[in-house]
């Protein structure tokens, strides 16, 4: 009977460990959120339209609100298409060598350093052009959000019921147009969804556009061979001062960079169910 | 007719190989720029500790030592940090939470893991460091200084410690999705199985897990992957100092941020920019047999699996 006992105080004390473990693994989560506002609010609330239209020595980060837009536009006209076209080549040609060695690619680079990026295109691009640009900025981050995209447009074809392709084919459509009008059609939610998320993900990233971009808050730069600033490298450079003034705006800036992220993210993930990272 | 059937391959192929093209040509940019720092140093550019930046030439001399052993020291320590929380939250989330709570700790495991990382260094540098600072490090110093590892006084909070305790969280999500996926195929009638047999929550649980080893060895992996290749929030944390050390509680450095705050005026110097090429040959094949370790593991478990 005693034995019995000790199995059941294991059993309750293993509950509550997994419970805690659980709270424990999230508490950092809310607790970013809750600090990122309750820092970032004050800020934002007192310089009002300033810090989101101000330069720099106004106090505001407007330059690198409009750098990160101009990045992700560019980056996705660049990087969508070939995403897109490569992630439907590995759901078509799932059995071919190179077929399976493109998803291995894409797994690769999905998880690749991002900072290996960053300095790939600065000595390719940035050096020989003898000058950061938003183009370089754009590469780099076009790079980083092609396997996302690929894999979610991979993912989202290999959705669609087999039915679906032999009724194209039955029709008479040559493979070209069973796929680009049938099929990527039925896929575009997700495909989408997976747009949305590379845009999210490369908004937020700071390692590639280190030594890329330039990083320019003073100016507005409009120009794709022109140095720009983003929001997450001035995020980066705000923190590395040693000026507490500098702090607040770093604070001000990542409010502004979370609320980016979430009104991206959460919307697209509530309106699917499951979503592989 | 025959001009206007265009074949699907002859479309899609192009990029493909031109995505293959340019993953090669990254790595032979690496590899011809390391040239110079090899053939001046050889191999103890990954044996020595050593950081001496000249304006002669002659006199300058690098090794990159202390950045491989910063990487790797702080990724072991995010995973020894992640195990344990993912793997509560996936029996957690599969088991016991109620359908609805499920679904919202999914979808925060998500959020978690599309955080812009900078936003885990500002959180890092301004509320963890400090926190660790004062609840963990000057305890454990003061009580436990004679051990190697507490030996080191945390005068700033900028340690191994804290930037391995800031990954274990960060990476997290990326090891959980993995065992929760595998964790979740496994079928009911095992379950009752062992239930029948008058196991209790924890017994069952354990011999469950067993299933999926391959599947938690992989999510590891791949956890590890993504500790070791992140930039921003561990050069904010690192303390940035080359200090060869077991220290928990020493300032140090990872390849990464090795080369986040040296390159960018690394030209100045003859040799400084091939060296840290040389740093992210390293970080380049680590990542690609870490990666490639993990992906093999899981596809070959998926492949097998008969549960």
């Amino acid at each position: 009977m005693s034995g019995y006992n000790v199995r059941k105080l294991k059993e309750k004390l293993f509950l509550f460990l997994i419970g805690a473990l659980t709270v424990l693994m999230f508490s950092p989560l809310f607790h970013i959120i809750y600090s990122v506002f309750n820092n970032g609010i004050h800020v934002i609330l007192s310089r009002r339209i300033t810090f989101i239209t101000g330069r720099l020595s106004d106090g505001g980060i407007g330059p690198a609100i409009i750098g990160t837009f101009i990045l992700v536009f560019l980056a996705s006209l660049i990087g969508l298409p070939v995403a897109f076209l490569v992630g439907v080549y590995a759901y078509e040609y799932p059995e071919s060598t190179l077929g399976k060695a493109t998803k291995s690619l894409l797994q690769i680079m999905l998880e690749f350093p991002t900072i290996l990026v960053g300095v790939f295109i600065m000595q390719m691009l940035v050096v020989p052009m003898g000058t950061y640009s938003a183009l370089a900025g754009a590469l780099s981050l076009a790079i980083i959000m092609m396997p996302y995209v690929a894999v979610y447009t991979h993912e989202a074809m290999r959705q669609i019921p087999f039915e679906y392709r032999d009724a194209a084919f039955s029709l008479g459509l040559t493979r070209v147009k069973a796929v680009f009008r049938v099929l990527v059609p039925m896929a575009k939610r997700g495909i989408l969804t997976g747009v949305l998320i590379g845009i999210a993900k490369v908004a937020g990233e700071t390692a590639p556009l280190l030594f890329t971009v330039g990083g320019s808050y003073q100016t507005y730069q409009i120009g794709i061979t022109k140095p720009v600033g983003a929001i997450p490298l001035l995020i980066y450079t705000l923190i590395q001062s040693p000026a507490k003034e500098h702090h607040e705006m770093a604070w001000g800036a990542s409010l502004i960079l979370l609320l980016i992220f979430l009104g991206i993210f959460i919307p697209v993930r509530l309106s699917l169910r499951e979503v592989k990272v | 007719m025959k001009r206007r059937q265009i074949n699907l391959r002859h479309i899609l192929m192009p990029f493909v190989v031109f995505v293959f093209a340019l993953f090669v040509l990254m790595l032979a940019v690496y590899v011809y720029n390391s040239m110079p720092i090899f053939h001046r140093e050889g191999l103890d550019i990954y044996l020595k500790n050593m950081w001496k930046a000249a304006e002669e030439p002659s006199k300058e001399h690098y090794g990159v030592l202390v950045a491989i052993w910063g990487s790797i020291y702080t990724s072991v320590i995010a995973i020894l940090i992640t195990l344990p929380l993912s793997l509560a939250y996936s029996v957690f989330v599969i088991d016991y939470a109620p359908k609805r709570v499920k679904e919202w700790l999914i979808i925060l495991s998500d959020v978690m893991a599309g955080l812009p990382t900078i936003i885990y260094g500002i959180w890092g540098v301004f509320v963890l460091v400090p926190l660790l600072k004062k609840i963990v490090m000057q305890p454990l110093h003061n009580y436990l200084s004679f051990l190697p590892m507490c030996s080191y006084p945390p005068i700033t909070g900028f340690s191994y410690l804290s930037a391995g305790v800031l990954l274990g969280i960060m990476v997290a999500p990326f090891a959980s999705a993995i065992i929760r996926e595998a964790y979740q195929m496994i079928p009911f009638t095992y379950r009752e199985a062992i239930y029948s047999l008058g196991a209790t929550r924890l017994e069952a649980t354990k011999i469950l897990l067993g299933y999926i080893k391959p599947a938690i060895y992989s999510g590891i992996i791949l956890a590890f992957g993504r500790a070791i290749g992140e930039t921003t929030a561990v050069s904010l944390v690192i303390g940035n100092t080359f200090n060869l050390s077991l220290a928990l509680f020493a300032p140090g450095y990872t390849i990464s941020s090795l080369i986040a705050n040296q390159f960018g005026n690394a030209f100045i110097y003859e040799y400084m920019t091939s060296a840290l090429f040389a740093a992210g040959l390293v970080l380049f094949a680590i990542g690609l047999v870490v990666n490639l370790a993990g992906i093999y593991l899981l596809r070959r478990w998926e492949a097998n699996v008969r549960l």
